[in-house]
């Protein structure tokens, strides 16, 4: 820290020269100047909130004037709202007696990155692409749409089967939360040609991520899923499981 | 008639009518003591004439006589101002728990628990006045004058007495808010105490209400543990002598209630053995806290074989003679096929699998190994230093990889930096688009996942929303952490570049963190007192590592893996064992918070320094201090051990990195059985020749020291000027 000049110029206000004074006392001897007008401010701002609050209830218990009580209450108020501290130490104690029975648990080998369950990830996209064509929305949707890994997708694992649009809504939706009015929404991923291609890839990949699906993004057109977004994604998590590409929310055109 | 007296005392205190609770308490706590029973009608006399609910009172102590001198446990909470100057003693306590000492006699405590204001914490306990405050400046002066009369070897024993005795008692009254007494007890006495308790009085000196003291956790564990001090059995048997036979033993069960004393048999200590254990905020540590078995030996390396390169070979055959490519057998992993018994088994606790690149990198590590400079008192090793310009004071954290190829700096504005220190840049992986396209097959698929367009030699990662105080990568170069003062630890790609997981558990500034040398698990230590074990596949900790009375600012794995040290603003280190979570070692000695440790590459013994400017090696097997390194004058933030362990390389805030000869501090140590019985060693004063040198910068604090893999030592620092 830089030093400071020690003695605060003769023409500081009184009350800089009291919170020097303080600062000393404390043995703090090396301190920027604008500290001292960084702790007036907050003394000042914490004096007035709690004599604020000491005056409400002093008025609401009726008495003529604030007094020391009053005083006392509105700190203990404050104390609890603005100022936590930690925990206590047998409560450390306790939870650490808890938390350190349990064994630790066995590393699965060859399980890619080791990363937590993606909801507590921050990989997932914090954005979502703008539809040209206007959409009712019914809900507000989720902008951040998790993804899903192996695990999650409970069902339908692969994505639907082309050519079946309406009838299928898509079970993972549902899993994002607000199904929203599916019944006829085209969720399918639908490519305009070179299906085949698409086939066969799809059955193949387990992690399908393109399935994933905000559910305001509903109306006609919808996900489109380019063939070389399909494969790439089979190649990509074959080649290197180290590596997680958040990319394939860039899928979300739009028609 | 315990029942009836509790049943009285809460009647009157719902009736408001404090003063005479008081009385009652006072009456009933003297009829147990068989004081005069003049002074007892004259007291219930003059309260009777001035408070009126009294006299229903007064009746009810006579009838009380038949309470035995044994111990009233009657706790209630006493708001009333207290009656000054009064020749006898108030009682007061505290709501949740109830003990009592009745002067010398250790009673029973009583069960009564009387739940009166809960907004009283748990944790305080109560602190039952025992006598008088005006006269605690009389007891505490009276035990001075006896310890400084008391003969030599006695003495230097017997003071440590008096920095815990004088904090309690300055405490008690404090607490039971007799606050002019309290001040004049602190102004006349604390000058007294040894000069390495000053922080601690100073922040003391502030605590000057009651109220103060319930924000202050620190202050609380201190008020509830107790503080451990090791006295030989002569001069304890001397001290309980002199205090039991005085009439006013206050003194006496404050000693009781709040320290712990560990008797050894056998010399008492010289003032300079005592000096450099002491100073933590709880005393000392026990000896049976540093008896556990701790495996501090390494984890055997996987064998496998080095295959020899044609580089390798270039200066070796001038002769022309026919090289002769043997594979190498991976040396470190082959020396002894028996289990070291010091080291842990290979699966107490689960370590990651290795994968082909972390093979890969150890060939490295063993290549490199061949070409390392033997350092020792003759062949100091050279010093790189990098200076970060510009900071403003922002630098905060820094670490460097273990093959010495990125530098990562965390700042005081809440971004981490990663440059490159080689002349390779740093890339990010290509977009899931551009990979479709490369071939997979390829043998350099490696180099070309990666895109060029993004490569440059500094990278900024956003993300925390308060200065970064800790910084770690992973032994695999993959992964970076971060710690900072909003209470997160983020994980950081360092393939794309962008934050992964953000694990939440501190609510408050954590300090410090570090990746395990495996990999997988990592540490974390904050300002709630207590450090995590992390696994970065769960987003809730694996342990937690409770014990510390203050902050834990420096947290360090074991090269085993299996240990984990922390050091704390208390002022003791602690090692604690990843499997159970215990704490296996407490080391006491600094007299300042702990910034740095650092392990030996051997995994036998432990540096630390802090802001004593002291740096103490530590013997984690005996758990004994084996050294102490004077020189530097300012905060120690960096301490590194070289490769093989013979150098240890010590940063400080002094602007300078001095070099201490490791090899000759380890070697001779005394083991006797008397030295591990008590722990009591006798440290050579040979600070002066241990230093091999020291090297100034020009104003740039020491942050970081880092031995590359060839015993290069980088050093790291943030210019200041001034």
């Amino acid at each position: 820290m830089e030093a400071a000049k020690m003695a605060s110029p003769k023409s500081a206000p009184k009350d800089a020269q009291v919170m020097a004074q303080i600062l000393k006392d404390m043995g703090i001897t090396e301190y920027e100047p604008r500290v001292i007008n960084q702790m007036l401010e907050f003394a000042y701002r914490y004096v007035t909130t709690i004599l604020e609050d000491a005056k409400i209830y002093s008025s609401h218990a009726k008495k003529s004037s604030v007094d020391a009580d009053d005083v006392r209450l509105a700190i203990q108020c404050r104390t609890d709202q603005s100022f936590t501290s930690p925990p206590p130490r047998d409560f450390l104690l306790d939870i650490a007696r808890q938390k350190n029975q349990t064994p630790l648990p066995l590393i699965k080998p060859y399980s890619g990155p080791r990363l937590p369950p993606d909801r507590y990830c921050l990989t997932a996209p914090n954005y979502r692409l703008k539809s040209l064509q206007k959409k009712v929305s019914s809900s507000a949707g989720r902008i951040t749409v998790p993804r899903l890994s192996v695990g999650a997708v409970s069902s339908r694992p692969s994505t639907p089967t082309l050519g079946t649009p309406s009838a299928q809504t898509v079970s993972v939706s549902a899993k994002v939360g607000t199904p929203v009015s599916l019944t006829g929404q085209r969720f399918t991923v639908q490519i305009p040609s070179s299906q085949a291609a698409v086939k066969s890839a799809t059955p193949t990949t387990p992690t399908v991520q393109n399935v994933l699906i905000n559910p305001s993004l509903i109306g006609p057109k919808n996900i489109l899923i380019t063939t070389n977004m399909v494969s790439s994604q089979n190649t990509a998590n074959e080649s290197n499981p180290l590596k997680r590409k958040h990319e394939d929310d860039d899928d979300y055109d739009n028609l | 008639d315990r029942q009836t007296l509790v049943a009285v005392l809460q009647f009157l205190r719902r009736s408001n009518l404090r003063e005479s609770e008081e009385i009652l308490r006072r009456e009933a706590r003297l009829l147990g003591d068989d004081l005069g029973a003049a002074a007892l009608r004259g007291s219930v006399a003059t309260i009777a004439s001035s408070s009126p609910g009294v006299a229903a009172v007064a009746a009810v102590p006579p009838g009380k006589g038949g309470a035995g001198a044994g111990a009233v446990g009657s706790v209630s909470r006493v708001g009333g101002r207290p009656l000054p100057a009064e020749p006898l003693g108030t009682e007061r306590g505290c709501a949740s728990r109830s003990v009592s000492v009745v002067l010398g006699h250790k009673g029973s405590v009583s069960g009564v628990v009387v739940e009166d204001q809960p907004d009283v914490s748990a944790v305080l306990s109560a602190y039952n006045q025992q006598g008088d405050p005006t006269l605690y400046e009389e007891y505490y002066s009276g035990l001075k004058h006896f310890i400084e009369c008391s003969l030599d070897c006695h003495r230097a024993e017997l003071s440590q007495l008096f920095y815990p005795l004088f904090v309690h008692m300055y405490l008690e009254l404090v607490y039971n808010q007799h606050e002019s007494e309290a001040k004049s007890f602190f102004e006349r006495f604390h000058g007294d105490q040894e000069c390495y308790y000053q922080d601690d009085l100073r922040v003391l000196s502030s605590l000057t209400k009651k109220e103060h003291m319930k924000g202050n956790e620190t202050m609380l564990d201190f008020r509830t543990s107790k503080f451990v001090l090791r006295i030989s059995r002569d001069s304890y048997q001397l001290l309980k002598r002199h205090l039991q036979e005085k009439q006013n033993n206050q003194i006496w069960n404050i000693v009781q209630e709040h320290l712990y004393i560990d008797i050894f048999d056998g010399m008492p200590r010289s003032k300079q053995q005592i000096d450099a254990m002491v100073g933590s905020l709880a005393g000392e540590a026990k000896r049976e806290a540093n008896k556990a078995k701790v495996f501090f030996g390494l984890l055997k390396e996987p064998e496998f074989d080095v295959p020899l390169d044609d580089e390798d070979e270039e200066g070796e055959n001038e002769e022309g003679k026919p090289k002769k490519k043997k594979p190498k057998k991976d040396s470190v992993g082959s020396k002894s096929k028996k289990q070291d018994p010091n080291a842990p088994p290979q699966n107490r606790i689960p370590l990651p699998e290795l994968k082909d690149s972390d093979k890969l990198d150890k060939v490295m590590n063993v290549k490199e190994a061949a070409r390392r400079v033997r350092l020792g008192p003759e062949c100091l090793p050279s010093i790189c230093f990098y200076t970060f310009l510009n900071a403003y004071q922002g630098l905060t954290a820094v670490d460097i990889t273990d093959d010495s190829s990125m530098i990562v700096g965390g700042f005081a504005d809440s971004t981490v930096r990663v440059w490159s220190v080689t002349p390779k840049k740093l890339r990010s992986v290509k977009t899931a688009a551009d990979l479709s396209l490369i071939d997979k097959e390829s043998d350099d698929v490696l180099e070309r996942i990666m895109d060029e367009k993004t490569a440059s030699e500094l990278k900024i990662l956003y993300g925390h929303s308060g200065p970064v105080y800790g910084t770690s990568f992973s032994p695999d170069r993959n992964y970076l952490l971060s710690c900072s003062e909003d209470g997160t630890v983020r994980l950081w790609s360092l393939q794309t570049f962008t934050c992964l997981v953000g694990y939440k558990g501190h609510n408050y500034p954590v300090w410090d963190t570090q990746f395990s040398p495996y990999g997988y698990y990592f540490v974390s230590g904050g300002h709630d007192r207590v450090a995590r074990l992390w696994a970065t596949d769960h987003y809730q900790p694996l342990r937690i590592f409770a014990g510390h009375l203050a902050d834990v600012t420096c947290t360090r794995f074991h090269p085993n893996s299996n240990y984990i040290a922390t050091g704390s603003a208390d002022r003791t280190v602690r090692l604690w064992d990843v499997l159970n979570g215990n704490c296996v070692r407490i080391f006491t000695g600094h007299k300042g918070p702990i910034h740095s440790l650092a392990f030996s590459p051997n995994g036998r013994f432990l540096a630390t320094g802090a802001t004593d400017g002291r740096v103490l090696l530590w013997d984690i097997g005996h758990g004994l201090m084996v050294g102490e390194l004077k020189g530097h004058t300012d905060t120690i933030y960096a301490l590194r051990f070289s490769r093989d362990g013979e150098i240890l390389a010590s940063g400080s805030m002094d602007n300078t990195v001095r070099l201490w000869d490791a090899f000759k501090a380890f070697e001779d140590l005394e083991t006797d059985d008397f030295t591990t019985a008590t722990g009591h060693i006798n440290l050579p004063e040979n600070s002066q020749e241990l230093l091999l040198g020291t090297y100034m910068t020009k104003s740039t604090p020491v942050v970081h020291l880092h031995f590359t893999r060839r015993n290069l030592l980088l050093a790291a620092g943030a210019y200041s000027s001034q």
